[in-house]
């Protein structure tokens, strides 16, 4: 059967490799993870850990670093209409995630780059907390498809890549 | 206690952290994705459902966690490559060893090698990473 990729799903037509713009700020969003955040990551990766818990060496408990994860997604999402799979996962944690505390977060598409006939996009994102203190970095790799580049666009997918924006 | 301490050599294994998915650990509420439907899956060009990677990766997250303790809470950092996809039944297991030592103005920081291999024995996610560590107050 002659291998097609995805051209549109349920949230319209699906970005293409041309449309990522380098250096693009993909936005900024405020969140504030809450304590049924952190219980629902704890869920997810099966890990209680009591820090994740209870109580922490900085006090209230702190939420698993990659709770991380899903912000800087979200706000590709908002900009670019990406399923695809992702490839590559940078993160370096400064401090600890805590709960009720508002972090601002930024991203960007900083590289973009086509190997082995597939299409694949870079962005970065970096959260800071209300005094300023960076709390996190990361730096994510995401193929557009997971099939060649050089397959036909047709037919619309059952999945997309913009989610609800939750654990 | 974190099991990596400043008298840790590299060489030293990281503790083995396991699991043994299956397709409701991929679940969320009743969407339709790849990491859940057949059909979803094939569209995109994949043979059948795919595990959620950062879910995968959180096994190497724990491993890290147990080995450094603060020091990766606060301090931690990975660089990680998803090589293959995982299936949603896979068997995984995630394996370290540090491999590497070097002083900064934050301490002595520890670098690993971490990876996880599905039943078999293919790594399907691998990279480095490290974290800070403090004087022994462990076994390691």
């Amino acid at each position: 059967m002659k291998a097609i990729r995805v051209a549109e799903d349920e949230h319209g037509r699906r970005t293409q490799y041309e449309e990522i713009e380098l250096g693009k700020v993909l936005g900024e969003m405020e969140w504030v993870v809450t304590d049924e955040m952190i219980d629902k990551q704890c869920e997810l990766d099966a890990d209680y850990h009591v820090w994740y818990r209870l109580q922490s060496p900085w006090g209230e408990r702190v939420a698993p670093p990659q709770i991380s994860y899903r912000p800087p997604r979200w706000l590709l999402s908002r900009t670019y209409n990406v399923r695809g799979l992702f490839t590559k996962w940078e993160m370096e944690n400064l401090r600890p995630i805590k709960p009720n505390v508002t972090l601002h977060i930024v991203a960007r598409i900083v590289d973009k780059y086509v190997r082995k006939e597939r299409e694949f996009i870079v962005y970065e994102a970096e959260a800071k907390d209300p005094e300023g203190n960076v709390i996190f970095r990361t730096r994510r790799t995401h193929v557009l498809d997971v099939v060649e580049r050089t397959a036909e666009r047709q037919g619309k997918g059952v999945d997309s890549g913009i989610k609800a924006e939750r654990i | 206690m974190p099991i990596l301490t400043t008298d840790s050599k590299v060489g030293h294994e990281l503790p083995q952290v396991a699991c043994q998915y299956k397709l409701e650990h991929f679940k969320r509420g009743d969407e339709t994705t790849i990491h859940t439907n057949v059909e979803a899956a094939k569209r995109e060009g994949l043979a059948a459902p795919v595990a959620t990677g950062p879910q995968v990766a959180a096994l190497i997250f724990r491993q890290l966690r147990d080995s450094f303790g603060i020091g990766w809470i606060e301090g931690g950092r990975c660089d990680l490559t998803f090589r293959r996809p995982v299936s949603v039944t896979d068997f995984c297991v995630a394996k370290g060893v540090v491999s590497g030592r070097a002083e900064s103005s934050d301490g002595i920081r520890l670098t690993c090698d971490v990876w996880i291999e599905n039943q078999a024995g293919d790594k399907v996610i691998l990279g480095t990473a490290s974290g800070l560590v403090s004087g022994a107050t462990s076994s390691g």
